[in-house]
């Protein structure tokens, strides 16, 4: 196994440049695509997300961390083998019905990808019916939920009662935030999980599917 | 001696370069990028006029057709009260202060927590906005969790007209609910043509950064045209979220939209009564808040006053006297009074969100209460020095030194002239150590929120008419 120190520097000063020629190199070698990934590049994003948590980092480095990283996978995705599992799950997320803020929906979506797992962002302004329509689509594991406005909420519980309706709820856990979202209400609309901003987002998310 | 005009102190932070290059940027937006028009009738108009239309619903606005919007939207308008006297006049940088709309939490003033916003409490901040003399207009700043959803800006807007006679900034959610706040607006002034003659409100909507105009957005702002409400339409072009982090590509950007509706809006009603400006402040890198306390929301509605005097002329929309705060502390006041004085500086015109905490997402009666003395701390500060014989003084420079054991103090001068020529606070405690701690030590959160108790319990707005009453509750009923 090689060194990945230069490559997860790359990874964590965002040069998608030298993290691109760094995990060539290592292709080169005849790593093993699967090492490349979890001893080089998660452990980057590790860092990054630590180092956030802490307050030394801020949103953009991390996410062109998360870029930095993307790019990287894309190179090493032919080379991995049958049964590698490369995404951390899938996990369907949109703005709610009536509702037109995306800006932190967005970045829960891109926070999550960065953290490996794979993203179907079905936008703003979803109705019940199209959040039902797309998990019969694309079957995640994750149903993520954004409402803003108070005056938005309520379509958080309608739409959980479309799935359940469709009798979708079992096959996924569903996952709501925004800023008038509180624990208490996810509670109370038996939601699977509340996140207050997105780095606890993908703690939650991990936390939901069982994994680290 | 001859006059001396007094100067009113200004602050500048854009030239006539900055200002034509800013603007030169928001024209090339419209005309090489476009917005997103997601209105038909609104996109038809555009098209008719000459605009491209490309990619459904995306259209190019050309140079000319921003330059006609801004010659016919008036340069000056004035907000009423609900009585129908003059209360705004929006010209010469005047400057107007207001509460903010919609916030989940308040601090409740009885036991200090913040807790679930309910309809009660619109009606306290319009009552406690009615009893304080430097906050010109009223802003919900609740969104209420004991109404039904559906007709909620209707239930905070008839809170509101019960509990204050002042102007109004109101939220409206589409087409539908607009039209029925019309209808009581027009009752309270006392016919639909009264009302346009006398406006004594303003909505509030907001396009989507970046460049895009939701259906919903666009039916409110021809609605408003045509009824002669006045509007403004900041879209929320947040500096590294919605727009372009560094502030003059978001003011570029955030120009461009208001430009574009400027155009639907002047299309649809020439010398319809418009406020320009969008909201400027940033998305902080750490939390991914959008600040409500930070200087570049500041000194980008500086930058856009200065626009408006270089180039525009039309008023324009602002913000001030809140806070990313969670509690009344240091902190908030420190935000508070930076805001509120810059903005006063900038002759910035319709200012609002005074009182706001937790970036927006709380509102603080408290707050308020603090904010309406920085006001007139502000506005003291902002009249400038007059210079003249009176003040210049000689006359009781030559009492005072001519007779011995005399100081100003005693003198007819100070006697004539100290209550305009100091700033007395109110809640600002200036008081000595013992008498301070013999009133209960009390900091200015507690002072704030005793002065505010006090004119909840006391403060009685002039009642609306029996009639006028009946009639909005009957539109409300229908
Ligand atoms: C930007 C903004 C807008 C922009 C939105 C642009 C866009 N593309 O999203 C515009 C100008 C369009 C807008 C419009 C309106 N807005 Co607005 N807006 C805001 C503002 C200033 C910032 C929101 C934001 O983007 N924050 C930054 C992001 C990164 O944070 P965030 O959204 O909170 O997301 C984080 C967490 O909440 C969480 N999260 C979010 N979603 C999810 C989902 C999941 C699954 C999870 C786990 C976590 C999670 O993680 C995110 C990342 O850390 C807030 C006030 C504020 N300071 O928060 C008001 C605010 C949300 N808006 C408000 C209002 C009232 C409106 C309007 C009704 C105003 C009007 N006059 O029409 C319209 C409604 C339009 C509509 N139908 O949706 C109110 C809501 C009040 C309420 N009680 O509901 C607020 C609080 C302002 C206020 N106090 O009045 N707004």
């Amino acid at each position: 196994m090689s060194d990945y120190k230069a490559l997860q520097e790359a990874v964590l000063k965002g040069d998608i440049k030298t993290a691109l020629e760094q995990t060539q190199k290592a292709i080169d070698a005849k790593d093993v695509a699967r090492d490349v990934l979890d001893n080089g590049l998660i452990p980057a994003m590790d860092e990054m997300g630590d180092r956030f948590a802490k307050g030394v980092a801020f949103v953009p480095q991390m996410l062109r961390a998360a870029k930095t990283m993307q790019e990287c996978v894309k190179l090493l995705q032919p080379l991995f083998a049958e049964g590698d599992i490369t995404s951390k799950g899938k996990v369907l997320i949109g703005t709610v019905k009536g509702d037109l803020h995306d800006i932190g929906k967005n970045l829960v979506a891109m926070m999550l990808e960065g953290a490996g797992f794979t993203i179907v962002d079905i936008g703003v302004d979803v109705s019940p019916d199209k959040f039902v329509e797309k998990v019969k689509e694309t079957n995640p594991d994750i149903v993520g939920m954004s409402a803003l406005l108070s005056t938005t909420m309520p379509a958080m519980p309608e739409t959980i009662e479309a799935l359940k309706t469709a009798g979708l709820r079992d096959n996924i856990k569903i996952m709501i935030g925004g800023a008038p979202v509180t624990e208490k209400y996810a509670t109370q609309i038996e939601a699977d999980s509340y996140a207050s901003d997105a780095g606890s987002a993908v703690a939650k998310a991990k936390e939901l599917l069982g994994i680290s | 001696m001859k006059e001396v005009q007094t100067f009113r102190p200004r602050l500048k932070v854009l030239g006539k370069q900055q200002v034509d290059a800013i603007h030169a940027s928001a024209l090339e937006i419209l005309a090489t990028m476009g917005v997103k028009m997601e209105h038909p009738g609104a996109l038809a108009m555009l098209k008719n006029a000459g605009c491209e239309v490309f990619n459904e619903d995306w259209v190019k606005i050309p140079a000319e057709l921003v330059e006609a919007a801004i010659k016919t939207a008036p340069k000056k308008f004035t907000l009423y009260d609900q009585n129908g006297n003059p209360a705004m006049p929006l010209e010469d940088g005047n400057s107007f202060y207001g509460t903010g709309s919609d916030t989940n939490f308040t601090i409740d003033v009885e036991t200090g927590e913040r807790r679930p916003t309910v309809i009660a409490d619109v009606a306290n901040f319009a009552k406690l906005v009615d009893g304080l003399d430097n906050i010109s207009f009223n802003m919900s700043m609740a969104n209420a969790q004991d109404v039904p959803v559906k007709d909620i800006y209707i239930h905070a807007f008839v809170a509101m007209v019960k509990n204050t006679n002042k102007p109004m900034v109101f939220i409206a959610d589409s087409g539908r609910d607009i039209a029925v706040i019309h209808q009581i607006a027009s009752a309270i002034a006392g016919g639909e043509e009264k009302f346009r003659a006398k406006p004594f409100m303003l909505n509030y909507s907001e396009a989507i950064s970046p460049l895009r105009f939701p259906e919903t957005i666009v039916d409110k702002l021809i609605f408003c045209a045509q009824k002669g409400i006045p509007l403004c339409l900041p879209s929320g072009s947040n500096a590294g979220g919605g727009a372009p982090v560094t502030l003059a590509g978001a003011m570029a950007m955030g120009i461009a939209e208001n430009l574009a509706g400027l155009v639907i809006h002047q299309m649809t009603n020439k010398g319809a009564p418009f406020l320009f400006g969008p909201n400027v402040s940033v998305l902080d890198m750490k939390s991914a808040v959008v600040s409500y306390g930070c200087p570049e929301w500041s000194l980008s509605q500086a930058a856009l006053a200065d626009m408006r005097d270089e180039l525009y002329g039309i008023p324009t929309w602002a913000y001030a006297g809140a806070s990313d705060s969670k509690v009344m502390d240091a902190q908030a006041g420190a935000e508070a009074a930076f805001s509120i004085y810059s903005a006063m500086l900038a002759h910035a015109n319709v200012i609002h969100d005074m009182g706001y905490l937790e970036y927006g997402s709380t509102s603080c009666l408290e707050m308020v209460t603090m904010a309406n003395e920085l006001v007139a701390m502000s506005r003291f500060f902002a009249g400038g020095i007059p210079v003249n014989d009176g003040t210049l003084a000689l006359d009781a420079l030559k009492r005072v030194s001519g007779t011995p054991g005399s100081m100003f103090l005693m003198d007819d001068h100070t006697f004539e002239h100290f209550m305009e020529a100091q700033f007395t606070p109110k809640l600002l405690d200036r008081s000595r150590y013992d008498a301070w701690e013999g009133a209960g030590s009390q900091d200015m959160y507690k002072r704030c929120n005793v002065e505010a108790k006090r004119i909840l319990d006391e403060h009685e707005m002039e009642p609306k008419s029996k009639e006028v009453l009946e009639q909005i509750d009957n539109i409300v009923s229908k």
